[in-house]
């Protein structure tokens, strides 16, 4: 068999494009450990030879690192609990009530998903600013406390219950909102967990809407704070920027490696239409 | 009250919260920078001065404009070979040819897709600095000199599509390795057992049965791609140099929250947006015209 023979090949490719992949993370971690000239004599050597905590303390020393990263927690997990609360009911309206509009209203949260997001900016921004909400973690989380990637997904995971086992708690005369806590959501569970890790990690990782928000650094967010380190020439605060980074990925990753296996399903799942 | 306007009732009730967030910061505003790109504003000034279509004018026939829409396009062009077309190959090659290790490649490459462009694009910085990164020095070993590509036109596009496919790929690939494995493996066999070549069961039968997935992705590339290129963008050129890397989206940005043109940037908004509606009519055409899907 000719692809039998292939094999070897098509392996050696695609472990290539994970190697491109995955290089940039290693050489992060390698570098927060290694002093400033070592990042640039040994820049091979993936192991530091004098390995040093030297830029952590620095970054906590030249930012308000705590300050920072309580900021990005507290926006990521109130985006995450208002999007994910806002999604339950939709879903539950689109799967469970036959009402007069519900094919256009659900077409047109669909067609949010292919409004750029420079179209709203100067008008949410203009309305963040009349209520006092510019450089406060508030201003970040107001324009975005519902999602439909949240409604789609756990529609179509609401569409996997049996439609007789709602009915028959309908029958005997039990309330929506009982239905909706005792039945759907002890049964999307696993659902409900990977929408609102997706919406964790992509608001943690948020930059466009709280560079236009946040000034001051005691109000940053990680991503804000690591920009400030940026310099096309490479600067001196490399290492540091490289200390910087890995804490900014650190979350995301310890929660993508646990939950990698309903993460990739539930994405892959946000492609399939019905 | 009868079942069929209580059932109306309930249902908009629990849309309301969604409905209210979706109407006070998608369409309301939407609706909003439409009015402005009529104006004449600076987002401080008490008056709004009524220009007409003169914004139109003006972005359609500044000439950095048909820098920027060239721009757009390369980015769109890049974007799509390296998070549309590799992964459309690779996944074929994953799910229908060696089939061994699709949870270990499937982790390995979505796992940029949970990190920060800002976290990548301090990365590429770095790697691709054309003095001191790594890629400079194994390329001086053979005794080439890296172009600084932060100042090469041209060059400068694809480092910064490069970026943003490092995050975006994965992704990308998750989603068509689902539309490519739903593809019947029976229907494939049968095509092995009659000798068809492997590319022609690529494009003969793999293609079209997962066409509805791959227009998907195919057009959230475009309108997502060109919206992540923005970090990049941002942090690492500004636009720069002489709009040599900004797109339609930076564009808009940099005119609003750099050059205070209000209105000049909702025109911008506008007209983005009217791409991004033909794609989707063009999709919608696609779709009626019985694209395959797989579920």
């Amino acid at each position: 068999m000719k692809i039998k023979d292939n094999q070897l090949g098509w392996h050696a490719l695609l472990l290539g494009v994970v190697f491109l992949l995955l290089m940039p993370i290693v050489f992060a971690v390698s570098n927060s450990f290694k002093t400033l000239s070592d990042a640039f004599n040994t820049i091979f050597q993936i192991i530091p030879s004098n390995p040093t905590l030297d830029n952590y303390k620095r970054v906590f020393q030249s930012l308000p690192f705590v300050q920072i990263t309580c900021n990005t927690f507290f926006i990521a997990t109130t985006v995450t609990l208002f999007k994910i609360v806002t999604s339950l009911f939709a879903a539950y309206a689109f799967v469970y009530f036959d009402f007069k509009g519900k094919n256009i209203v659900y077409f047109l949260m669909l067609m949010t998903m292919f409004i750029p997001f420079t179209v709203t900016m100067i008008p949410n921004y203009l309305t963040v600013s009349k209520l006092g909400l510019v450089d406060s973690s508030w201003g970040v989380i107001l324009t975005q406390l519902a999602d439909v990637l949240g409604i789609f997904l756990l529609r179509q995971s609401m569409r996997g219950i049996p439609k007789s086992l709602i009915e028959a708690a309908k029958l005997e005369n039990v309330g929506n909102f009982k239905i909706m806590r005792d039945i759907v959501i002890p049964l999307t569970k696993p659902s409900i967990i990977s929408t609102g890790i997706i919406f964790f990690i992509n608001s943690w990782n948020e930059y466009v809407w709280p560079v236009l928000i946040l000034k001051t650094k005691e109000n940053y967010t990680l991503s804000l704070a690591l920009q400030m380190f940026i310099s096309s020439e490479g600067g001196t605060d490399f290492t540091i920027a490289m200390a910087v980074s890995v804490m900014t990925m650190l979350i995301p990753l310890v929660l993508y490696i646990v939950f990698q296996k309903y993460i990739i399903n539930t994405f892959a799942m946000s492609g399939v239409k019905g | 009250m009868n079942d069929k306007k209580k059932n109306t009732l309930l249902g908009y009730i629990f849309l309301v919260p969604s409905l209210v967030v979706f109407i006070m910061f998608m369409f309301i505003p939407l609706a909003k920078t439409f009015y402005l790109s009529f104006f004449d504003w600076n987002m401080i000034k008490p008056v709004k001065t009524f220009v007409g279509l003169d914004n139109y004018i003006k972005v359609l026939s500044d000439p950095n404009t048909m820098k920027i829409v060239g721009n757009t396009f390369w980015y769109i062009v890049i974007l799509l070979i390296i998070n549309f077309v590799a992964p459309y190959i690779l996944s074929f090659i994953l799910s229908a040819v060696i089939k061994k290790g699709q949870n270990f490649y499937k982790s390995a490459f979505f796992l940029p897709s949970v990190i920060s462009l800002v976290v990548g694009s301090i990365l590429y910085l770095w790697i691709l600095n054309p003095i001191s990164g790594p890629i400079a020095i194994i390329a001086n070993f053979f005794g080439i000199t890296l172009p600084i590509w932060s100042k090469t036109e041209g060059l400068i596009l694809v480092v910064l599509s490069i970026i943003t496919s490092w995050k975006v790929f994965g992704y990308n690939f998750i989603i068509i390795f689902a539309g490519v494995s739903g593809v019947s493996a029976e229907v494939i066999e049968a095509a092995r057992l009659d000798n068809v070549p492997t590319w022609k069961i690529f494009f003969d039968i793999v293609i079209p049965m997962s066409s509805a997935t791959g227009i998907y992705v195919f057009i959230i590339t475009i309108v997502q791609g060109l919206q992540y290129v923005f970090t990049p963008i941002k942090v690492i050129t500004q636009g720069g140099p002489y709009y040599a890397s900004s797109n339609v989206i930076y564009n808009s940005y940099h005119e609003a929250f750099t050059l205070y043109r209000t209105g000049m940037s909702s025109a911008v908004s506008v007209l983005t947006m009217v791409l991004f509606i033909v794609l989707l009519i063009l999709e919608f055409r696609f779709v009626e015209r019985g694209v395959y899907y797989e579920n």
